[in-house]
């Protein structure tokens, strides 16, 4: 796959989420923070709460209202004590058009863990 | 018996004799700060994985367990006990903290029990060696009548003491709310283990306090606004509370609010938010210091918000308690409308 079309910069104010179905179905929350725009998988990488719903953003910064994980949606930063990185699809505007770079669906590793199965995760 | 735990941080051990206390409590009285939230099965902050020994989970159905990978030995420390000595992997950082201050195992008596609306009461419990507590902790109570264990946030904020004060909502399938309510529990034993929470108010903390709560949910923020009041605190700071109830006549602690307003020179607001009926006038009939409004708490807040955020000093920290739905429509109004950032709000979210 290559760059498609998510939507029109205007369909997603600042300081919202909009989750849109792209070309391909690939499910992708659009974040309109100060500043620019992000594409994201559409789950919080916590506890897979949807973001459309659940996620503010507030200045550069979206949190997850379930148990308070944020990111700098400029820097990336993870915000206090989140503990996973947000995973984005490259995004560009052109004219209207607020275009991503999907080469596969972004999704992230809930499934149990698998960290716990990872000797060296336990430092031990 | 020996629990050994592998964590993000190293690997600790502690003992569990007889394995009478959960894995949760064991490890967080041997001063270990195992990771939870809720303590009571709901919120699966406490997973581990039983890496060989034998655990037994007392309660399978838990809904903090629906998320467990099962058949890879994966269980929750706050419904489990151990069968012998065993070996635990946590997915969490972990420290050896005070084992003198940590949350222990208490038995305690149900005195002064009163019904303060048609579906609220409070009680004292006199526990049998006093503690500290923070202001917003809360324990974890059991009763010899009612399975399973509940968490009722402290009211009270009194250093080192032997009687701590419980407000209790009564709910329509509540095996524990109605045992409080209809059986003769005054004067009955019951045991505890606490102090646990981290939403709480920390001495020596700077800035002005927003609180949005409902229900039973005012309990810790009662606990952090009286320690807040006998710190000092609204000297050099300001503080809101929005409590929502459905009517009136649902309010409670009313007398005790407007004595927390009188003590902190009026730096204290208090605004009751009344879902279910319209405010006959602008403040309440007893006691003019509270100012009533109509709506949903969270929806009162959030329009007060949208006027106070620029008073607010760069320190502020926000405080909600109450049920899941409540507690996210609130903490969107603290981000978006009073513009904290996530990190200066604390929540204790109950189901």
């Amino acid at each position: 796959m290559s760059w498609i079309k998510v939507c029109k910069t205007s369909e997603v104010p600042e300081n919202s989420l909009k989750k849109i179905w792209a070309a391909g179905g690939v499910p992708i929350l659009v974040a309109h923070y100060k500043g620019g725009f992000r594409a994201l998988p559409p789950v919080c990488p916590h506890m897979e709460e949807p973001l459309e719903e659940s996620g503010v953003i507030a200045g550069c910064v979206m949190t997850c209202t379930k148990h308070l994980w944020a990111w700098d949606l400029k820097t990336l930063e993870m915000q206090g004590e989140t503990e996973k990185p947000l995973k984005t699809y490259e995004t560009k505007i052109e004219g209207d058009d607020l275009m991503a770079f999907v080469e596969q669906e972004l999704l992230y590793e809930f499934d149990d863990e698998d960290d716990m199965d990872d000797d060296s995760f336990f430092n031990c | 018996m020996t629990i050994t735990v592998q964590t993000k941080t190293g690997e600790f051990k502690f003992e569990n004799d007889e394995g009478t206390e959960t894995l949760l409590f064991a490890g967080l009285g041997a001063g270990l700060t195992l990771p939870y939230e809720c303590a009571t099965g709901t919120c699966g902050t406490c997973r581990a994985r039983v890496m060989s020994g034998d655990v037994e989970m007392a309660w399978p159905e838990a809904p903090g367990a629906s998320r467990l990978n099962r058949g890879k030995g994966d269980v929750l420390m706050c419904q489990s006990h151990a069968k012998g000595d065993c070996l635990l992997r946590i997915p969490a950082d972990v420290a050896a903290g005070d084992a003198v201050a940590a949350p222990r195992r208490f038995s305690g008596r149900i005195e002064d029990l009163k019904k303060l609306t048609s579906d609220v009461v409070d009680f004292e419990i006199a526990l049998d060696s006093a503690t500290n507590f923070a202001a917003g902790q809360f324990m974890v109570m059991t009763s010899p009548v009612v399975e399973g264990g509940r968490s009722y946030s402290m009211v009270n904020y009194t250093p080192e003491t032997d009687r701590i004060r419980f407000v209790v909502k009564r709910k329509p399938n509540g095996g524990f709310s109605n045992w409080l309510f209809e059986e003769a529990a005054d004067g009955c034993e019951v045991s505890l283990f606490g102090p646990l929470g981290k939403a709480t108010f920390r001495p020596g903390e700077d800035g002005d306090l927003v609180c949005i709560t409902g229900g039973s949910g005012i309990a810790g923020i009662m606990s952090i606004l009286d320690h807040a009041a006998q710190a000092g605190h609204f000297k050099a700071n300001k503080g809101w509370l929005y409590f929502g109830v459905r009517t009136l006549a649902d309010a409670f602690y009313v007398e005790e609010l407007a004595e927390l307003v009188e003590k902190s020179g009026g730096a204290l607001q208090v605004i009751l938010a009344l879902s279910d009926e319209a405010a006959s006038a602008p403040t309440h009939p007893d006691y003019p210091s509270i100012r009533l409004e109509e709506g949903f708490v969270h929806a009162v807040a959030a329009r007060a918000m949208a006027e106070i955020s620029g008073q607010l000093n760069d320190r502020t920290i926000g405080f909600v308690a109450g049920p899941p739905p409540m507690v996210d429509g609130a903490i969107r109004v603290l981000l978006s409308e009073a513009k904290l950032p996530p990190g200066r709000i604390r929540y204790d979210k109950f189901s």
